[in-house]
């Protein structure tokens, strides 16, 4: 017994001298657990956006005056203590003879049941294949509302889930060109140095401390307003990333500085390596996994920064929709105060922000296995 | 054809930033006969480790010339030669590093360190080839050759260090600079790469200047030594001659303060006034003459020349002839 | 002993360090002693648990290491006290923390805040331990400056530590531990960092020091010339036991453990006659995880006895008074020792 524990241990000594970089690093971020709680948090967003137009019931441009601020419709099983599975009420609208205001109450005669896998509105799955399946639905003329509806009318849960089409994805394509753009020109600077890196610096420098509300308005007013919603989509990345990819480039190139002075890199260079293949081998991959981690950090931003354009009303415009679309839909007042539905959005702002921040703290620990 | 392997030509380096310049290296020749070893001492900051980096062009030197005289008996300038010409040269010169954690890269496999030399300087050779040739390395420096896929944190100081020398040897170089190659390692673990470097050097027929601030490994391993003191070579010598009768006052205050493991030793140290100078503001005449027991007034103002004064021995003292200063005493 | 008097007694020190993968024994059963005035060496390579020994004497580990056993210091208030048992952030093992031990460390440049003058530093030592006077402390403070040969000591008072060259920071920092004269001085690798000519110049300090005030120090170190130039007695430590302890004579010329003897042989002796190879102690320091049962050198040594040697942990045996030794080819050959626990 105690022999086969000692070959266990030494199979596990192996595992562990063996492992590359990536792996010591995927071990220690497993540790971390909120970071891998937040991993599944994010998988599952994901997942619905990837599937937003079978997962929500209603599209983009489907509306309903009668039910323009009805609150979020519950779901039944029993109908005068009769169980018929689950079904909502129709709604009936009646104003409020003091405040005017419209009270929205449950029609007990009218019952909908709500089916799985139903045909509905028709979209384009992945932008592909058309169909007008979704995964669920009510009977013809009622209506179900998990989120409620906004001022026309529109189911706030279709439009949050299709809204995260963008918000969650924008993130990502923003997070790529600065990337791209902060490895190349952050990389330039630290390697060249001199008068390069001192133009470049001060370049940084400037564009940095640009206030970014007004550039956001400035170049936004550029954008002609008419062109269709997926030109937008990439305008607004584009200006969203143009500004994060300071910060990165700045991070490459202080790596690339300390990098570039550790003796391997000398022995590399001693030994005859192109300053090519010093670069591509030892440099880039040396910091690459802080990279991740700024990245990862880097993303809450972007997602607040298109969350606050279209906020502002720079980015997206209705029916297109994003998470800042519908809290801009949702600041006046009233709508905090009466229709307290129409921030559920914040709370997926919130929920993805958290996420990410954790995943990238979680790296940030894992980022280093050799200290 | 010279006589040399490696000639060190008034070889200068001065660092310079925005608004001080230091003189890390200043005015150093010496020569180096194939197969011996030149071991250079000096304390922190006297530039031995930036002579090293210069001489193997890891670092670009000011001015001053590396005469190599290669294996077919041409002497080419090794800091100012063409770019193809440096491609078959720079594996003739190598070098081994004093950190043996930083001088590995943590993320590439002991193999593919021990490799990435031969990938360099070899692109024709098939990979078998350099495989095989690697492996052979390996297990010429005393590494376990079924760990070689491990990365380097597998690895203790001592085999970290043998990882570093196989890189080094891997090219068949015949000149290799040692920067404190055993510095950072236990006692215990020092002689080994000691004992591994004096016998590689049997062996494949190397020539090592190396570099220390141990004056104990530095007697052990070297023929001829050379004594740095900012920036400058002060003195130079054969090993048994510059240990037990020094020329130059520096030298010997340097020899008396070395600890010997011997408690019957008593030490006897010569004090040295004040601490090693900013080398960004030397001091006038002699760099040493504020701190040297023996200085004349002519110390102060004009700076001693670097000169044979016996056969292979160099000094840059104004009063080395006249001193008769103290060394160790070789009995038996 | 014959009327001397002992300072500090180490028994059976154990420490364990909890890590991720399992607990590591860093320190397994430590015991020695020092008497006043007498300087003791503790030798041994990187990772053999020296510094961890010096710092559970302070008690200044880790969280995570746990310690056991007794450490029995002579302090000026109630006589014989075991500095384990007191509780780890009272008042007592303050006051002997810093007032009656002090430690001195390998990088002075790390031990000094880069934000308050050197002065400011010393003196607040002095202002915990000895007056709450200001005057009279700058006094005491600058005075010690002076005695470790700080120059210009006014004006070096009111300097900042990047203001200072390695060799002066040690020096600082030796005038930081002593100021308030303590009993014992724990030197942890005082001297590594520096330059030979700084180093010879440290060490006479620490010597000339010890004279003055009449303290005891314990010398942790890997170099075994400047434990040769320092010290009365040796203990020669190993993956974290202690496996020779001696004179320094003793130890140096006469060794009797196989480990001492390789650790002397690696050394070059400058002025000898010069060998071809030094001697060398064969392989690496195994790692503290999974230690072979048996004597912990027996993979490495050359005088190994099967059957013997990787079966049973070596006990202590005396040699020579003060000579003691673990090793069980030495206590075959050596007919006359004793056993003892």
């Amino acid at each position: 017994m105690v022999l086969h524990k000692r070959k266990n241990k030494k199979n596990k000594d192996d595992e562990y001298y063996l492992a590359s970089q990536w792996t010591l690093m995927g071990r220690k971020f497993k540790k971390h657990k909120l970071a891998m709680v937040s991993l599944w948090v994010l998988g599952i967003l994901y997942f619905v956006a990837l599937f937003g137009n079978f997962i929500a019931p209603s599209d983009l441009v489907a509306y309903n005056s009668k039910i323009m601020n009805a609150p979020p419709t519950k779901i039944h099983m029993y109908h005068e203590g009769k169980y018929i599975g689950p079904f909502v009420y129709g709604i009936d609208m009646e104003r409020d003879p003091v405040t005017k205001r419209k009270v929205y109450s449950e029609n007990m005669d009218e019952i909908y049941k709500i089916q799985w896998f139903t045909h509905g509105c028709e979209y384009k799955f992945l932008g592909l294949f058309k169909s007008d399946l979704h995964l669920f639905g009510v009977e013809e003329g009622g209506a179900i509302l998990l989120m409620g509806a906004d001022s026309m009318g529109r189911d706030l849960f279709s439009r949050m889930i299709l809204g995260s089409q963008v918000s969650l994805t924008v993130p990502f394509a923003g997070t790529i060109i600065s990337f791209v753009l902060g490895i190349i020109i952050g990389g330039i600077s630290g390697y060249f140095g001199g008068v390069i890196d001192t133009a470049i610096q001060r370049i940084i420098e400037v564009l940095s401390s640009i206030p970014s509300i007004p550039l956001w308005m400035a170049l936004s007013a550029s954008i002609p307003p008419d062109i269709p919603v997926v030109r937008m989509y990439l305008y607004i990345t584009i200006i969203v990333s143009f500004i994060s990819w300071t910060g990165l480039a700045r991070i490459v190139r202080g790596k690339f500085i300390s990098l570039r002075k550790e003796d391997y890199v000398m022995a590399a260079k001693i030994s005859g390596v192109s300053n090519f293949k010093i670069i591509t081998k030892h440099l880039v991959p040396g910091f690459m996994s802080y990279l991740i981690v700024s990245l990862t950090l880097g993303i809450p931003g972007m997602i607040i920064g298109e969350t606050s354009m279209s906020f502002l009303g720079l980015g997206i415009r209705s029916p297109a929709t994003s998470w800042g679309v519908l809290l801009q839909e949702a600041q006046e007042i009233t709508s905090i105060a009466t229709y307290p539905w129409r921030l559920i959005p914040l709370f997926a702002v919130i929920l993805t922000v958290l996420a990410f921040n954790f995943i990238g703290d979680g790296l940030r620990d894992a980022a280093d296995p050799y200290k | 054809m010279s006589d040399y392997i490696l000639q060190v030509k008034n070889l200068h380096k001065v660092f310079t930033s925005k608004k001080i310049s230091v003189k890390a290296v200043t005015d150093v020749s010496f020569n180096i006969v194939q197969g011996e070893t030149i071991g250079i001492v000096g304390e922190s900051g006297c530039g031995k480790t930036t002579l090293g980096r210069c001489i193997v062009r890891g670092i670009p030197a000011t001015s001053g010339s590396v005469l190599y005289t290669a294996e077919d008996g041409e002497t080419y300038d090794f800091l100012n030669i063409d770019r193809n010409k440096l491609k078959e040269l720079r594996k003739d010169i190598q070098m081994i590093f004093q950190d043996p954690y930083s001088s590995l890269d943590p993320r590439m496999s002991v193999l593919d360190i021990i490799k990435e030399p031969l990938e360099a300087n070899f692109p024709d050779m098939s990979k078998d080839e350099m495989e095989y040739k690697a492996i052979e390395i390996a297990a010429k420096v005393g590494l376990n050759t079924s760990y070689l896929k491990r990365y380097p944190h597998a690895f203790s100081g001592g085999q970290r260090q043998r990882i570093g020398i196989a890189r080094a040897l891997v090219t068949h170089p015949r000149l290799i600079v040692c920067d404190e190659p055993v510095s950072a390692l236990d006692v215990s673990i020092q002689a080994q790469v000691i004992n591994l470097l004096k016998d590689l050097q049997k062996d494949m027929g190397l020539t090592y200047i190396f570099i220390s601030h141990d004056l104990s490994v530095v007697e052990h391993i070297s023929d001829r030594v050379g004594v740095m003191y900012l920036g400058k070579m002060v003195e130079f010598a054969e090993t048994e001659a510059l240990f037990s009768k020094p020329m130059h006052p520096y030298t010997e205050a340097l020899l008396s303060s070395v600890p010997v493991a011997d408690p019957t030793v008593k030490m006897d140290r010569i004090p040295l006034k004040g601490e090693i100078p900013n080398p960004a503001n030397p001091p006038s005449g002699c760099y040493f003459h504020e701190r040297c027991s023996y200085f004349l007034d002519k110390c102060k103002e004009v700076s001693p020349e670097y000169c044979e004064i016996r056969q292979g021995r160099e000094v840059a003292c104004h009063r080395a002839e006249e001193l008769d200063l103290r060394g160790f005493s070789y009995d038996e | 002993m014959d009327g001397k008097e002992t300072i500090i007694s180490v028994k059976n020190l154990k420490i364990n360090i909890a890590l991720d993968e399992g607990t590591l024994t860093a320190v397994r059963g430590v015991s020695f002693s020092i008497d006043k005035g007498e300087t003791l060496g503790l030798v041994g390579e990187s990772g053999c648990g020296k510094s961890l020994t010096c710092k559970a004497i302070l008690g200044i580990n880790d969280k995570k290491c746990s310690t056991e056993g007794e450490i029995f210091f002579d302090t000026d208030a109630e006589g014989e006290v075991d500095l384990l048992k007191l509780p780890p952030k009272g008042e007592q093992i303050r006051d002997v923390r810093g007032k009656q031990i002090s430690m001195i460390f390998q990088e002075p440049m790390v031990c000094f805040s880069p934000m308050y003058t050197i002065g400011n530093q010393i003196n607040e030592s002095t202002r915990l331990h000895i007056t709450k006077d200001k005057k009279k402390a700058k006094a005491i403070s600058l005075d010690m400056m002076k005695k470790v040969g700080i120059a210009n000591a006014e004006k070096r008072y009111d300097q900042y530590p990047h203001e200072f060259s390695g060799g002066m920071l040690q020096r600082a920092l030796i005038a930081m531990a002593l100021v308030c004269k303590p009993k014992l001085l724990i030197a942890d690798e005082p001297t590594t960092a520096l330059d030979v000519t700084i180093q010879a110049q440290i060490l006479e300090l620490i010597k000339e020091l010890q004279k003055d005030l009449q303290m005891s120090v314990l010398f942790v170190t890997h170099d075994l010339g400047t434990v040769a130039k320092m010290c009365d007695r040796v203990a020669v430590m190993y993956l974290g036991k202690i496996i020779e302890t001696g004179s320094v004579e003793q130890i140096y010329h006469d060794p009797k453990h196989p480990y001492t003897k390789g650790l002397l042989g690696s050394v070059h002796k400058i002025g000898t006659k010069k060998q071809e190879r030094l001697f060398s102690i064969e392989g690496t320091v195994p790692l503290a995880m999974n230690l072979p049962s048996g004597c912990s050198f027996y993979d490495r040594c050359k005088d190994r006895i099967e059957g013997v040697c990787n079966v049973k942990e070596p006990e202590v045996l005396a040699i020579e008074s003060n000579h003691t030794v673990s090793c069980h080819a030495v206590s075959r050959t050596i007919k006359g020792g004793s056993s003892i626990e």
